[in-house]
């Protein structure tokens, strides 16, 4: 097997290896293995591909800040997913009613209620104690259980906002770049139309006029509500708040497809003067194939860096937009909806704004780490520079043999 | 200066259509506003069938939608689209509004320059050191902090603990107006008391309003310097025996021309913010008078709102276009 000689004497030969940079090798092989499963023979024939994404993975396992920005974004989407079941206080129990003084608790504190509730047509009555880990807010919730239960709403809003806009924006600007021309013209005019806001003016303008059309939408589209309430992990009396929820989705999608849109374009105009495309082109592949699996794949890094980054961009306009009384209304648990608390309250309840506010910004800052290190990762020059680097240090070996 | 004249002209031609756009979308914000806001603005559940029919007819919104197209583009450009709260134009309205905010933009883009440029400025050159990493990090820390937290832990501070600031009301601008934004002309009329009692009032929500771009300046300086540096004219300058000094200020020369494009479009990007500073600093700004609009349902400033600051910020996208081919031959063909 000469095949199979060479893998090993290039992995020797090569690198220093870490436990990161062997969890990492693992981590690929799996990926690897399971797109095997579905695409016959993807691993051997794509073996240049494998071994440029574990070099990548030595880089940003060699570089801290991004390290930590990856931590930081795993507990992000593994709260964002789980939080909403790990709270110990529902998002709609409001501990005021039955103990008035509950009312924005200081932290660390603790308070006795006596709860009259109504479960399954009998009135139950219980007492029990709430204990205020980070304070609590105007209505007497439990900070930790709001902003666990915050994560997925920000986690939803951000990855189908990111999901959706970017893409809409990179096939405007692949095709608007491809052809050029009068569908060119119309594109860029319209794009031009949408970026001559700035993003978040546009953003509120629309995030006030549009919850009521989709709140009408909800109401008679029943499927799509029971999709929203399970999606954000809402229960079902909290139907007449989705439309302002959801305002603010359709208003980001406006706001974000644009700018990659422009960036999109950019990159086909220059891309699509190499021969390669010609050469597709002469083969006779059809555009959608010459578009998505030979020029994409060639401008999506900086997209890429540029999409990490706006997981983070999205995070802050949203929790803008509900600080400012748009969107999120009070019993959907929201970081920004928590700020928009505090700030009512403002010396006084600083939990409000504090606690809500290192959320924030540790999470936006994770995903800017990570696309920092990203970007750093895709850049060619960076990375061979660092692959060099690398080899050095484990150069002593090759000298010696 | 060879083609200049006709960069500006081409230039010139695209800001129409951007603009007709705007009107476009503008419409549609106005058009798809919910649930008839009439009955609220004829005063309520109480108003009459008549009141209700006669605002209707006043702002055209029985017509068919090109008709109600043409009323709002023409009340939006003669200042005829009466605001329903008092009856009067949305653009009376907004004048002294804009002042502020155009004021709060002025000094936030001051924080930026003074931060952004040195900062960045000295990353670059004692870069991948102990320095320029710190640099780095707060430049990242400043761009992902929000205004909404940050400006709470500066009131705390500055406000709450050493009272370096005021925050109620606004200062009277000085009684001899000549460009209208009141810090300007109290430097050109040398109106020292006014002001120090604008910068008192201006300087916290300006900083606040600054230090994400601020961060994203440092950022864009440094890697500006930095590709500017590794030019093949530096390595030329080097190789010839240039002192340290003077290559550097060559290298300055090449880096800053994207960066002043940079600056233009942030002082546009800076309006974006000025919204929420100005809930929090509670300065009667258009961004305040356009959430308050939201509130009390009073659409038409809403959309007086939204279209200023689309106009503003194309404006300032053209003079950062303008700037760069006036700086740079290069693009102006």
């Amino acid at each position: 097997m000469p095949d199979k000689r060479t893998a090993e004497y290039e992995e020797r030969e090569e690198y220093e290896m870490s436990v990161l940079d062997r969890l990492s090798d693992r981590l690929i092989d799996w990926l690897a293995a399971f797109i095997t499963l579905f695409r016959k023979d993807w691993r051997r024939r794509n073996q240049s591909k494998i071994k440029e994404w574990k070099l990548m993975a030595y880089a940003i396992n060699r570089s801290p800040p991004t390290l930590l920005g990856v931590v930081i974004v795993i507990v992000y989407i593994f709260f964002g997913i789980f939080g909403p079941y790990l709270v110990s206080w529902s998002y709609d129990f409001f501990p005021i009613l039955y103990n008035t003084s509950t009312q924005l608790a200081h932290p660390g504190t603790t308070y006795f209620l006596n709860v009259t509730t109504i479960e399954n047509g009998h009135i139950v009555q219980y007492t029990t104690h709430i204990h205020f880990l980070l304070g609590s807010d105007v209505s007497g919730r439990d900070i930790v259980s709001v902003l666990l239960a915050g994560a997925r709403t920000a986690l939803v809003l951000d990855i189908f906002i990111i999901l959706i806009g970017p893409t809409i924006g990179i096939i405007l600007g692949l095709i608007s770049g491809y052809y050029g021309g009068a569908v060119d013209e119309t594109i860029m005019r319209i794009t031009d139309m949408f970026l001559a806001f700035p993003a978040l003016i546009l953003a509120i303008a629309l995030s006030a006029v549009l919850p009521g059309r989709i709140q009408e939408f909800l109401n008679s589209h029943s499927w799509a509500q029971t999709l929203t309430l399970k999606l954000f992990a809402l229960h079902a009396r909290d139907v007449n708040n989705l439309g302002k929820l959801l305002a603010v989705f359709v208003a980001l999608v406006v706001v974000w497809w644009p700018g990659y849109a422009r960036v999109a374009r950019g990159s086909t105009l220059t891309e699509k003067e190499n021969l390669y495309v010609e050469a597709a082109r002469a083969v006779g592949l059809p555009t959608r194939t010459i578009l998505f699996r030979h020029i994409l794949p060639n401008i999506i890094g900086p997209i890429l860096v540029m999409i990490t980054m706006d997981f983070g961009g999205v995070i802050l306009t949203e929790a803008g937009l509900s600080f400012l009384g748009l969107g999120a209304v009070p019993p959907i648990p929201d970081w920004g909806n928590l700020i928009n608390q505090g700030s009512q309250y403002f010396p006084q309840a600083w939990w409000l704004v504090a606690f809500p506010g290192i959320v924030i910004v540790t999470v936006v800052l994770g995903w800017n780490l990570l696309g920092d290190g990203l970007r750093d990762v895709l850049d060619p020059r960076t990375r061979r520079s660092l692959e060099f680097k690398l080899k050095k240090k484990a150069g002593g070996g090759e000298e010696n043999a | 200066m060879a083609g200049i004249g006709k960069f500006l002209v081409r230039r010139g031609l695209t800001f129409i259509p951007t603009l007709i756009g705007v009107t476009l979308i503008v419409f549609i914000i106005a058009y798809v506003i919910p649930a008839n806001p009439v009955r609220a603005w004829a005063g309520g559940e109480k108003a009459s069938q008549a009141a209700v029919e006669m605002i209707k007819k006043e702002y055209h919104l029985d017509q068919p939608w090109y008709d109600q197209y043409v009323f709002l583009v023409k009340g939006l450009f003669t200042n005829s689209l009466l605001d329903p709260l008092n009856q009067e134009p949305v653009f009376s309205n907004i004048g002294n509004r804009f002042i502020v905010t155009f004021q709060l933009a002025l000094f936030a883009f001051f924080f930026v320059v003074l931060m952004g440029l040195p900062l960045g400025i000295i990353s670059a050159l004692k870069r991948n050191s102990a320095t320029d990493m710190t640099l780095r990090v707060v430049a990242l820390i400043f761009i992902s902090t929000p205004i909404y937290v940050i400006a709470y832990l500066f009131i705390w501070l500055f406000f709450l603990h050493w009272s370096l600031t005021t925050l109620a009301g606004i200062p009277p601008g000085p009684p001899h107006k000549i460009t209208h934004i009141p810090v300007i002309d109290d430097m050109l009329t040398l109106n020292w008391g006014n002001f120090v009692q604008q910068v008192r009032r201006f300087w916290l929500p300006g900083f606040t309003l600054g230090i994400a771009a601020a961060g994203v300046l440092m950022r864009f300086t440094r890697n500006s310097f930095l590709e500017a540096y590794s030019r093949d004219s530096t390595l030329f300058l080097k190789a010839k025996g240039v002192p340290r000094r003077r290559l550097y200020r060559h290298v300055l020369k090449n880096a800053l021309v994207p960066v002043i494009t940079i600056l233009a479009l942030q002082f546009g990007g800076l309006l974006a913010g000025t919204p929420i500073t100005e809930t929090i600093f509670n300065l009667p700004g258009i961004g305040l008078y356009g959430l308050q609009a939201i509130m009390y349902l009073d659409f038409p400033a809403l959309v007086g709102v939204t279209f200023l600051y689309a106009i503003v910020f194309v404006t300032a996208n053209l003079i950062a276009d303008i700037l760069y081919a006036v700086i740079d031959p290069r693009v102006r063909f």
